[in-house]
């Protein structure tokens, strides 16, 4: 009974307690991470609700597509539920995206006119727009470099003064990692995508909204040479005369300023948008996309994995079975298939056409990820601790879950940081093809631009195709890097690659 | 266990596997909201034509009563199953699919071969090279090249060298190079890459058999014209053959035969080819069947950017026009040259390797 009790106590004294015991390094860090969280809370709430957004709607449109098969009318009531959800959600976002941020637009802008005298106007301390914007961007890139190692000195802290334990194995893991550069090529190349997907209105020089959804129903001033005053105009008429057509004077390149005093960094689109800002709203649907998407992914695949390798026998061939089923369809003509049949319905109008491709994206991609887990998970599964929990009477779901999930855990992360590659080119691919498919418009979709950009590869225009793909390059060859960082930290035994990382890693597009 | 017996079991499994994946494809497209009389006779269908139409596609019976989806599911599965893939909606109008299929066929099997071709061509090679002189700058110069070459979107790819190739791009001149030919559309030397020889003349069903001769200029201007088009079809797989080349090399001269080998006094020469190429084609297998997986998607996009009039652009064409037939079709095709594939692979194994033994290998 003592014993028992003993062991309550040694429970109860939880992480809170020890703290407690000891607050100052933690209070310490808590207080510069309260300030980092406050001069941000606007976008962090903002990105963190649309993601609670998809999730409510993604639930209820599996429920919806599955009850609908039986009972029609049930299935309206889903949707008004949802609808009733997803209104409220979206009210909170656009508040919370309201709230005042450090790093805003408002607090420096990059948006004015040069007088005949050659000083600026409108601009943040006069600067010019180019020098204004190159602040903010690494006003922000500086503030989202420094939040991630806060997050992971945060880690550290919690390692020195608050855990029990004074070594585990991850903490190796950390360790190699941390002597990985390629890994940590990997970790920054991530860091500076996430950051573009939350920051990506601060970091353009023009917003999502201004410059391409409802460019017409916003203005600007400039400065006009014949009139030799200062004009307003509205931004759809501008772009209209900022286009990119490769031939003539109809371009405005990489690192340049169009006829209204506006800077392009990455140069305008073909019909005058600009290309940076377009940039980063498709970072942001992209990362959203293929973050469900590897999410579902890797929970279905880690989940029939244990299963398959726990049971063995008929469940894991009739597991085997259905992941060969799914595959032997390829996936990129599945999905063209289901984005053309689906066209219409409402699903496709979630997240822009977003939610549809991720949840086809989960659904095809795990039997990749399955694969690559199972030789792992059934290796785990012979090992002489499980044979210890089963014939300790322990319950099938808890013995995969403690015993032999941490295990699998860390090949999960291998893989899906290998496998997000292609699904990120996958969609990139589906917004090239168009006609429906991929992210509907106006919404910035990477693979899109590559397509408007394709007629002027080999004119002075040739950054509307070339740019999006380095970036997707970039992006992808990051997770991949990531991977095998992971990989070499988990495993260092382990001498490059093996053919399931090919499998995982192939994306067919 | 039998080599014949394993083959039959493999197939047998295979079974499952082509039902399941052409059910999920009759789901979407049949309970899915394609309107099939829509997609026919378009918006304004007088209701006579309509009521025909439905008939004539199985949907209703003469009576005027819907056919059960089930009907309708086990007549699809009998008309897969004996090749009976009725004639096009939209892509072709009442052309028979077999014969928009057999018309395309040529342009995707001469783009696909040499994608494998170039892939295995140089792809293995350098992994091989990378392997061997492990940590040197050559390696590091291959290895990120494969990551990097991996990593590129095919489409991108595609148009970056479409773009490049075409007029007044850096490397136009590819086009007047040697023999004169295009980058984009369809090579007509396609269809004179052969001429037969008649073997039987006049005698019948022999009289089909004939002995193709290659016919080396239209070969040659045929692979001039391709040859972009394949190299960005085979950039995925090349990345891969290079990184997973290069790891089963280092894997394999580290193994303790190698040692015996070199202690022995064989010379380097026959343990590289020997030793070394043997084993390092075990995991390079399913990378190179694996190919076949990214052909087909990759196919798709290639295709449609080289405006080339292959199996992949006319499924892009049938899906924006919701040719069911096309489709469905096309999707039954693919699924059973994947599986016959994925048979050949588990089979070659047990060639290559003898120690992965035919009883356990149903991994």
């Amino acid at each position: 009974m003592e014993n028992a009790d003993d062991l309550a106590d040694r429970e109860s004294d939880g992480l809170w307690s020890r703290v407690m015991t000891n607050p100052t390094p933690a209070a310490r860090w808590a207080a510069v991470a309260t300030v980092l969280l406050l001069l941000e809370f606007g976008a962090f709430a903002g990105g963190l609700l649309t993601i609670l957004d998809a999730i409510v709607m993604g639930a209820t449109a599996l429920l919806d597509v599955v009850v609908g098969i039986f009972a029609p009318g049930l299935a309206q009531s889903i949707v008004d539920v949802q609808l009733a959800a997803s209104t409220f959600i979206e009210g909170v976002r656009h508040a919370a995206e309201s709230l005042p941020t450090l790093l805003s637009r408002d607090v420096i802008p990059n948006q004015g006119y040069q007088t005949q005298s050659g000083t600026w106007n409108g601009t943040f301390l006069g600067l010019s727009p180019a020098a204004a914007w190159a602040l903010r961007l690494s006003l922000v890139l500086l503030y989202s470099l420094f939040a991630f190692y806060w997050l992971y000195k945060g880690w550290q802290l919690f390692r020195t003064h608050y855990r029990k334990a004074d070594w585990t194995p991850r903490d190796d893991m950390v360790a190699r990692l941390q002597n990985h550069s390629w890994g940590k090529f990997g970790i920054i190349v991530l860091v500076l995508f996430l950051t573009m997907s939350l920051f990506g209105s601060t970091m353009a020089p023009s917003t999502v909204d201004q410059n391409i959804t409802s460019s017409y129903s916003h203005e600007i001033q400039y400065f006009s040479e014949e009139s030799g005053q200062v004009e307003t105009v509205t931004v759809g008429q501008a772009n209209f005369n900022s286009k990119s057509k490769g031939a003539g004077d109809q371009n405005v390149g990489v690192m340049s300023y169009d006829q209204y005093d506006r800077f392009h960094p990455f140069g305008t689109l073909t019909n005058g948008r600009d290309l940076f800002t377009y940039m980063m709203g498709g970072a942001q649907i992209t990362l959203m996309v293929a973050g469900i998407a590897i999410g579902l992914a890797s929970l279905i695949a880690a989940l029939l994995a244990l299963v398959a390798s726990y049971y063995t026998g008929v469940v894991d061939l009739s597991i085997l079975t259905l992941a060969d089923g799914v595959v032997s369809i390829p996936q990129l003509l599945l999905l063209i298939l289901v984005s053309v049949v689906f066209q219409n319905h409402w699903l496709s109008s979630v997240l822009n056409g977003g939610l549809l491709l991720a949840l086809i994206f989960g659904l095809t991609t795990w039997p990749f990820l399955w694969r690559s887990l199972r030789g792992p998970a059934l290796q785990v599964a012979e090992e002489e601790w499980v044979d210890a929990a089963k014939s300790f009477g322990q319950r099938p779901t808890t013995t995969m879950r403690k015993h032999m999930l941490p295990y699998v855990l860390g090949y999960l992360l291998i893989y899906a940081s290998m496998s997000v590659g292609g699904i990120i080119i996958g969609m990139a691919s589906l917004s090239f093809l168009g006609n429906g498919l991929g992210i509907t418009p106006p919404t910035p979709a990477w693979g899109r631009v590559i397509s408007l950009g394709q007629p002027y590869v080999s004119t002075q225009s040739w950054h509307i195709s070339l740019i999006p793909g380095v970036m997707i390059v970039i992006l992808v060859t990051g997770a991949n890097a990531l991977g095998d960082g992971i990989r070499d930290a988990i495993d260092p035994e382990s001498e490059g690659d093996s053919e399931e990382e090919a499998a995982a890693a192939g994306g067919g597009a | 266990m039998n080599r014949f017996i394993y083959l039959l079991k493999r197939l047998l499994l295979g079974i499952p596997v082509l039902l399941f994946g052409l059910t999920v494809t009759f789901l979407v497209l049949y309970l899915g909201p394609i309107d099939p009389v829509l997609a026919i006779l378009g918006r304004d269908a007088n209701p006579a034509a309509a009521r025909q139409l439905e008939i004539a596609l199985g949907i209703r019976y003469s009576d005027g009563s819907m056919v059960p989806l089930w009907i309708q599911y086990k007549n699809f599965l009998v008309d897969m199953v004996t090749f009976n893939f009725g004639t096009s909606w939209g892509v072709a109008r009442n052309q028979p699919v077999m014969d928009l299929i057999i018309g395309r066929l040529p342009a995707t099997l001469w783009l696909g071969f040499w994608s494998v071709v170039i892939a295995l061509g140089f792809g293995v090679p350098i992994g091989l090279y990378a392997g061997l002189n492990s940590n040197t700058w050559g390696d590091y110069f291959a290895s990120f090249g494969g990551i990097v070459w991996r990593a590129m979107p095919n489409f991108w790819l595609a148009v970056m060298l479409a773009g490049v190739l075409s007029a007044g791009g850096i490397l136009s001149g590819y086009r007047d190079f040697l023999i004169k030919t295009d980058v984009i559309g369809t090579p007509d030397e396609l269809q004179y890459l052969f001429s037969g020889i008649d073997v039987f003349p006049g005698i019948p069903i022999l009289e089909y058999l004939w002995i193709p001769i290659p016919n080396l200029m239209p070969m040659a201007a045929a692979f001039k014209w391709i040859l972009p088009a394949a190299l960005v079809l085979g950039s995925a797989s090349m990345g891969n053959e290079v990184r997973i080349g290069r790891t089963a090399v280092l894997e394999s001269l580290n193994s303790e035969y190698i040692d015996t080998a070199k202690a022995k006094g064989v010379s380097t020469r026959r343990i590289i080819t020997k030793h070394v190429g043997r084993n390092a084609v075990i995991p390079l297998l399913p990378v190179i069947m694996g190919e076949f997986y990214l052909l087909i998607g990759g196919s798709v996009l290639v295709e449609s950017v080289f405006s080339i009039n292959g199996l992949g652009n006319l499924f892009l064409r049938a899906a924006f026009a919701a040719d069911i037939p096309v489709l469905m079709s096309l999707t039954f095709i693919f699924i059973v040259i994947q599986i016959l594939f994925n048979t050949t692979q588990d089979i070659l194994y047990t060639y290559i390797d003898p120690r992965i033994t035919l009883a356990d290998n149903n991994e």
